[in-house]
């Protein structure tokens, strides 16, 4: 009964105004693209999955080491359990963090190569220092629920676990225009007004539209739609308004971006979310028993390598929900943009400007790919330049 | 630990003349000409002491000699500016006359010492030199002439204005200003090839044991002085969960205090519900910024209980508190306000220099583990002066030590 609800409720946020009966053409990539920017983009991004894959592997050995020797670390402890499982949760997080960075050191490289980053390597270590606290104070917190309801609940925590943590990703969600620093107003008139169209077109009231000043950090360009309710926000990356774009291509992307809106992905978003988040916290619960249950702090250092495994585990399921969000929203601007030659010029773009891969192995696409590729971009406004109106 | 070669000897009677007290400064201005010249000589005899040690491993006699008497005259005047003692230091080389001053300075014979230190001494005694910065009494420029404000100037400041009223020194501000001025002395002799040894920080090496009546706040350090690498580096976000709720704690203790205090005027006492509570808060306060501040290893619990931390704070019950004090006791607490702000300065320099050796050698030196401990002992007490848990003052003496009461003698046996 509890699968059929849950298929239910799958089934209900599948639902997309993407046609069924859609059929793409099949593209040949090589037409599309210059040779020498398809050879970069293919290295580019081979090298990056490459860092991927080893980077993954190795926090999940370290993790597993933690998981194995971490509880000596208790000793670091003078709390009670319950703030024992902090400091064990907040330093499997530190290690974790210290795993990662020669990692991020390397992608920083490989950008900084590309021309696509202009951070500095100290900057990428320790520019993100209040992101780290804020992580810190997250999983003090996030442990404090989950012991306490341990601890009183027993082996039932994750019933009334899930619904607060789901709890905790809305109010992310609903704060998460408040936290992005260092932006501004859209001034672009012509931008301003046709945002201002679009959302009228697709039934929404007028949402604020800001761009984030980035060209210090990278010279790749981005968008996000973020926010719920009152707090539902457009940000432009700056990046993408240096003059590499046309206006009608950053207008496809401001009509994308709204699609995420009208089509109330960002809800839906936290729907998966509670989806996920009730087996994944009966998994951890269930792995971590031979170590007393998440009551006990001994369990905390298992129950991090559990959930990183859960989510590498999740993640091809998490990319097809996502390419299906991001197709949705991509129709949703043909739509309401009526250009699917500035669409298609704006994909190509990200190809030449970001290095994104057109077509990218199966492999790196189940794992990697957030968004329909390049070249599946390209074939859907194709395919919505066919058909009849 | 065996003492450090380089010690001041204190025989003040803590007794101070108000005139020459209200004219210190000026009074000391001959003093601090001779001493900007006698800096200037000795800086060019150490220049050629240091070149000669360096290849001979010790300073010429006749250098260290002269070195010697200009730490010592550097003493006096800093005891004498700093009011740690009363009289006018004498301006002679005769040696006798040195050994009466109140503030003496006991330094060791010219010894062999590490090429390898000599020729990188200024550069090792740069912490050290910092942290003399910090303690005070003030940042001394090639003028010698005082530039920066010290946890010992604003001790000066302070033992200004209580010797002017009572004629006698608080114990409590000299044995703070003697410490900083015994620390600046092993320092410079360390900088200046007097000694090898490093400058010792532990409060207890400088100062008397404090007196044998106890403040109703104590500290006392214990655990181990191990700390681990991976906590050491992630110090400050690992004490963020603790910053989070000792603030929201804070909001509560506010309110609290002021019921606390509205109850003392009334009934002369803190009621025992809001002594506990507010004394858990000082408790917590103190393991929270013992951790942070490296001065205890393991992470602290979050309730403040007594027990539960090895750098462990000690607060008397309720005990009956002065109506008037408890009226002003925000104005009369401005002091120790002051002076708390100097401790923490030093308290944060402890952290610096803590996190530095943790990463690098895995442990937390003793001599800041007990200057740290000093600190938080002031913080705590400035805190539980201010919110009414006692109407003792906070003893500003960074001693950690209690004097031992003098024993009794042995009944003779009768002679038959």
């Amino acid at each position: 009964m509890l699968a059929a609800a849950w298929l239910g409720a799958a089934a209900l946020l599948w639902r997309s105004v993407v046609p069924d009966d859609l059929a793409p053409p099949d593209l040949d990539v090589r037409s599309q693209f210059d040779p020498s920017v398809l050879a970069e983009a293919e290295r580019y991004d081979r090298f990056l999955r490459l860092e991927f894959v080893l980077s993954e592997v190795a926090l999940v050995l370290v993790l597993a080491a933690y998981a194995r020797w971490g509880t000596r670390l208790m000793r670091e402890s003078a709390a009670g359990p319950i703030g024992t499982g902090m400091v064990l949760g907040m330093l499997g997080l530190a290690i974790a963090w210290l795993v990662q960075v020669p990692f991020d050191l390397l992608t920083l490289w490989w950008e900084r190569r590309h021309d696509l980053a202009e951070t500095g390597y100290l900057e990428q270590v320790f520019g993100n220092w209040f992101a780290l606290g804020a992580e810190f104070l997250f999983i003090c917190f996030a442990l404090l629920v989950v012991m306490a309801l341990a601890r009183r609940l027993g082996r039932w925590w994750w019933v009334p676990a899930a619904p607060v943590f789901v709890g905790l990703a809305a109010l992310f969600v609903f704060l998460g225009p408040y936290l992005i620093p260092d932006s501004h107003p859209l001034e672009d008139p012509e931008l301003r007004a046709a945002s201002q169209t679009f959302a009228r077109e697709q039934g929404l009231d007028p949402i604020p539209v800001r761009v984030e000043n980035v060209h210090e950090l990278t010279s790749a360009p981005n968008a996000e739609a973020t926010g719920l309710g009152p707090s539902r926000r457009v940000f432009l990356w700056d990046t993408l308004l240096d003059g590499r774009f046309s206006n009608a291509q950053v207008e496809v992307v401001l009509a994308h971006e709204l699609g995420h809106h009208s089509r109330h992905h960002l809800p839906k978003a936290i729907g998966w979310y509670a989806l996920l988040a009730l087996p994944g916290t009966w998994l951890i619960s269930v792995a971590v028993r031979r170590r007393g249950g998440m009551g006990e702090p001994e369990a905390v250092p298992l129950s991090l390598l559990v959930l990183v495994v859960l989510q590498l585990v999740a993640l091809p399921f998490e990319n097809v929900v996502t390419r299906h969000v991001e197709a949705e929203a991509d129709w949703v601007a043909l739509e309401t943009t009526g250009d699917p030659a500035a669409a298609k010029a704006l994909f190509r773009g990200f190809t030449s400007t970001a290095l994104s891969e057109p077509s990218p192995p199966l492999w790196s696409y189940l794992l990697l790919e957030t968004h329909p590729t390049v070249e599946q971009r390209i074939e859907m406004a194709e395919a919505w330049a066919a058909r009849p109106r | 630990m065996d003492d450090h070669p380089v010690r001041l000897v204190v025989e003040d009677d803590l007794h101070r003349s108000r005139l020459t007290v209200f004219l210190r400064l000026l009074l000391a201005i001959p003093h601090l000409f001779i001493l900007l010249l006698y800096s200037v000589f000795a800086f060019v005899v150490a220049v050629v002491g240091w070149i000669v040690a360096i290849f001979t491993g010790r300073l010429p006699n006749g250098i260290h000699g002269a070195l010697v008497g200009y730490l010592r005259y550097a003493t006096r005047v800093d005891a004498y500016v700093g009011l740690a003692a009363n009289p006018w230091p004498p301006i002679s080389g005769d040696r006798s006359q040195w050994m009466t001053y109140p503030i003496d300075l006991e330094l060791p014979e010219a010894t062999k010492q590490r090429r390898l230190t000599v020729l990188v001494r200024f550069f090792l005694a740069i912490p050290a030199l910092i942290l003399s910065g910090f303690l005070g009494p003030g940042q001394r420029d090639s003028n010698a002439a005082f530039t920066g404000v010290g946890l010992a100037s604003v001790a000066t400041v302070l033992g200004w204005f209580a010797a002017l009223v009572r004629g006698r020194m608080p114990r409590g501000l000299r044995d703070l200003i003697v410490f900083s001025i015994g620390f600046g002395a092993q320092t410079w002799a360390y900088v200046l090839l007097v000694t090898e040894r490093y400058p010792d920080a532990r409060p207890d090496s400088h100062v008397d044991a404090l007196p044998l009546e106890p403040h109703p706040v104590r500290i006392e350090l214990g655990g181990e002085l191990r700390r681990s690498r991976l906590t050491v580096f992630f110090r400050l976000l690992l004490a963020l969960p603790h910053l989070v709720w000792l603030t929201l704690w804070a909001l509560l203790v506010t309110l609290a205090a002021i019921v606390a205090w509205l109850a003392t005027l009334v009934t002369g006492r803190n009621p025992v519900a809001l002594q506990r509570f507010l004394g858990a808060y000082v408790r917590y306060q103190t393991h929270v910024y013992a951790f942070l501040f490296l001065v205890g290893g393991p992470f602290p619990g979050f309730d403040g209980r007594p027990g539960a931390y090895p750098v462990e704070l000690t607060i008397d019950r309720s005990a009956r508190q002065h109506r008037l004090v408890t009226l002003f006791r925000l104005l009369l607490g401005i002091p120790a306000i002051l002076l708390s702000l100097g401790f923490f300065g030093v308290l944060f320099l402890v952290g610096v220099y803590g996190w530095i050796v943790g990463l690098l050698l895995g442990r937390m030196p003793v001599g800041l583990a007990e200057l740290g401990a000093a600190a938080l002992r002031y913080l705590a007490q400035t805190n539980a002066y201010l919110l009414i848990l006692t109407d003792r003052y906070p003893y500003s003496s960074p001693a950690l030590a209690t004097e031992q009461p003098e024993s009794e003698p042995e009944p003779s046996e009768p002679v038959h």
